[in-house]
């Protein structure tokens, strides 16, 4: 594992655990408030989008019908990673709250502690490994 | 001008960022000014157009004439179109958050009433604790996330935070519609044109602190998804798989395809459950954009449909159903009803020169963008091929006037859910004809016309201005100020638990406060009937309505400036009626003032005994609300 790869697989799980150390911040104060919305608006995302990458990116995804520039797809998909770990994490933030107060076992904290340890377990787990593509027959491409 | 892609790669721009950068900074200096010398104490009725200061527009009107030649620029940065929908955004959706100093709009004061409310029961309440708000704790995603927003900020409530709701909406559905876009089209000028022209035509308001905001953003980046992820042979219809066995294609591929395949329905499914559980309507237009798009039989793998659908019914008949199941004969009623689904209903009449004119103007921005549409339609044979899916998306939710009326909202719903689309083809129609590549080798290229070339940027600039009344033309409305919530918030905090508070109508802050232990009554919702026996006869006929409140309950009536501008630009009462109404129970030995200043006042029942014998059935007054 390169230092990179040990970054991008540490960092959700750090901002969740600094947004949970966050808490003994005064209430209302921007620094708290920066470290709750970064890991809210990134981190369960993230820790999903790293695990899956490699599996999502297996086979290219449809665009224009005529490309001329080399880098649009390249692109194209970064911002599809993007919008992946914001909305994915918004997605996750929202199951998370509504499972809590559904179980009448709603608090914040409990929230938190949650979504960071989640985080933490995705930080560990190996990513999802693409198959090859396979044509009908089953021979390798 | 051939195919609108084939510009030539911009590389030199260090020395053509001068003057982009220049009108940006210039049009964002102009804004700060303008937004720290307008004063919103006293608001027209044009609302916060007639409070702007002059050079807000200046602004305005720089940015989209920046943004315009930026995008046409031979030699354009990347990076400034995006600069530009971001500084639009800022303009557009953060004013209103800089000059006013409480949040807009009773709806959203009424989701953070909500939000309070889970973060005081701790749990899921149903119709016996809650009444008619209960439908909240039936579709409480946004909500319970909010509440722990709300905790884990350490804010009081979400009141303090909701104001710029706007903007962080507005630029979360900057990432789905860029990719929605980039799959049908090279050409950043269209797809950013597209954005810019979706940002100003989206006036309706429903970014706001609201589930809708999210629900909204959300729905695209399913649609995105899908558009890339699940087309017919995968990138093979348009891009550089096309024709490659095994490549994409949700049924081909063998077990890695299928893999692939699930790990990115997992990922939706994960989208599409945030979705339903958060907002009633959002769901089904999903199920009816994606079932536009299977049976156009574009994208034929019915994986996104059936998964959508089965989610969205699983919640319906478990949770949703006490809802659905007592609004299920008004619904079925209202299926087909096209004519009263399409009504905007009873208290939405534009009264007015300001009222009428920023209706009109809304309007008329509407109708623009969606005839641009059809004119993009009509002259870009090519991109109607090519991004036929989006023409279908845009025509989507169109089925949805005959489902329901969806209190009265159902043509500002559709409106808004069908813009993407529009916004695309609009766009194309501002911008020079694509052409097929086999078609500029047989033709060569032919040099673009220059009769006209000012015709698109004088139409953006109407578009762009023209957003501000449609947005915010309405603020006097919308807008409530620190006394008015300082008033409300004195009474509520008063009121005992079973306590009534009474208004003319629902249009101001903490109007839901405490819903869970204090009942509320607008009279204005009430039967005309009702009302022109209020007006008739305001004191008398109030307290009688008042007097069912038992001990330690107390009744109180409030007058607020908002209720008031509402009434009046609404066409429900003039301010005539509403001045002789407070008038008559101010002068009442029925009621007592108790709490009153600039923003308005409120009075209670003195006792509910000494509320005169009513003169009317009491059915009346019931079958209006």
């Amino acid at each position: 594992m390169t230092p990179q790869e040990l970054v991008v697989r540490m960092l959700p799980p750090f901002g969740g655990w600094l947004a949970l150390s966050a808490l003994a911040l005064p209430a209302g104060s921007e620094l708290r408030g920066a470290a709750m919305i970064v890991f809210l608006a990134a981190g369960p995302g993230a820790a999903l989008v790293r695990i899956c990458g490699p599996a999502l990116s297996a086979r290219p995804a449809e665009g224009p019908v005529e490309r001329r520039d080399p880098a649009f797809e390249r692109h194209s998909d970064l911002l599809e990673r993007l919008m992946l770990i914001v909305f994915l994490s918004v997605a996750v933030v929202l199951l998370v709250a509504t499972v809590f107060i559904a179980t009448h076992a709603f608090s914040a904290q409990r929230v938190l502690l949650t979504l960071t340890l989640l985080t933490t377990v995705a930080g560990f787990c190996p990513r999802l490994r693409a198959s090859p593509p396979r044509t009908v027959k089953g021979t390798a491409l | 001008m051939t195919d609108l892609s084939d510009l030539p790669p911009a590389r030199p721009w260090r020395g053509s960022a001068l003057w982009p950068a220049a009108a940006l900074l210039a049009s964002l200096a102009l804004w700060g000014y303008a937004v720290t010398h307008t004063d919103v104490s006293d608001l027209g009725d044009f609302g916060l157009v007639g409070a702007l200061h002059p050079t807000f527009w200046a602004g305005l009107a720089l940015l989209t004439a920046g943004f315009w030649f930026t995008l046409r620029g031979p030699h354009r940065h990347p990076a400034w179109a995006p600069a530009y929908v971001v500084g639009l955004l800022v303009m557009e959706r953060a004013t209103q958050a800089v000059v006013y100093p409480t949040p807009l709009y009773a709806w959203a004061w009424k989701h953070d009433a909500v939000v309070d409310h889970l973060l005081t029961a701790g749990r899921l309440q149903n119709a016996d604790v809650l009444g008619d708000m209960a439908v909240y704790d039936q579709w409480p995603g946004f909500f319970a996330a909010q509440a722990a927003l709300v905790k884990l900020l350490g804010v009081d409530s979400a009141a303090q935070f909701m104001a710029w709701w706007p903007l962080v909406s507005s630029l979360l559905l900057l990432l789905p519609l860029l990719l929605i876009y980039r799959t049908f089209t090279e050409d950043r000028r269209l797809v950013w044109l597209a954005v810019w022209l979706f940002c100003v035509a989206n006036w309706v308001g429903q970014d706001y602190f609201s589930p809708q905001s999210v629900a909204f953003a959300l729905h695209l980046g399913v649609l995105a998804i899908v558009l890339r992820r699940y087309a017919d042979g995968g990138s093979g219809a348009n891009g550089p798989g096309a024709g490659r066995p095994g490549v994409g294609g949700s049924g081909v591929g063998g077990a890695g395809g299928g893999q692939r395949q699930a790990v990115w329905t997992v990922l939706l499914t994960l989208l599409v459950v945030a979705i339903v559980i958060s907002h009633q309507l959002t769901p089904g237009m999903l199920v009816a954009s994606l079932a536009v798009l299977f049976f156009a039989r574009h994208y034929r793998d019915k994986v996104p449909l059936i998964t959508t659908a089965v989610i969205f019914l699983a919640w319906c008949l478990t949770a949703a159903l006490p809802f659905l199941s007592a609004t299920m004969p008004d619904m079925l009623r209202s299926i087909g009803d096209i004519g009263g689904n399409v009504a905007t209903g009873y208290g939405a009449t534009p009264t007015g020169t300001g009222a009428v004119t920023t209706s009109w103007v809304a309007r008329l921005l509407s109708g623009s963008v969606l005839l641009l549409a059809v004119a993009g339609v009509l002259r870009q044979p090519v991109l109607r091929h090519r991004a036929l899916p989006l023409l279908l998306l845009a025509l989507a939710p169109l089925p949805m006037f005959a489902a329901s009326s969806y209190g009265s909202e159902m043509i500002f719903r559709v409106l808004m859910f069908m813009l993407p689309g529009a916004a695309f083809f609009a766009a194309a129609a501002l911008l020079p004809q694509v052409r097929t590549l086999a078609a500029v080798e047989a033709q060569g290229a032919r040099p673009e016309r220059r009769r006209f070339v000012w015709l698109p940027l004088v139409a953006l600039l109407a578009g762009t201005l023209a957003f501000v009344p449609s947005y915010s033309g309405k603020d006097r409305i919308s807008h409530f100020p620190q006394a008015e919530v300082d008033l409300v918030r004195q009474v509520v905090d008063k009121a005992p638990d079973g306590s009534l508070v009474v208004a003319a109508d629902r249009n101001y802050p903490l109007a839901f406060a405490d819903y869970w232990r204090v009942d509320h009554y607008w009279f204005l919702d009430d039967a005309r009937q009702h009302v022109d026996l209020i007006v008739g006869e305001p004191a008398a006929t109030l307290a009688r309505d008042m007097a069912s409140v038992e001990a330690p309950g107390r009744a109180y009536l409030l007058f607020t400036q908002g209720q008031f501008a509402d009434a009046e630009m609404n066409g429900l009462l003039t301010r005539a009626q509403l001045d002789r109404i407070e008038k008559s129970v101010a002068a009442s030995p029925l009621f007592e003032r108790v709490a009153g200043n600039s923003a308005g006042s409120a009075y209670t029942l003195k006792s509910a005994k000494e509320a005169p014998e009513p003169k009317e059935a009491p059915e009346a007054k019931e079958a209006g609300r």
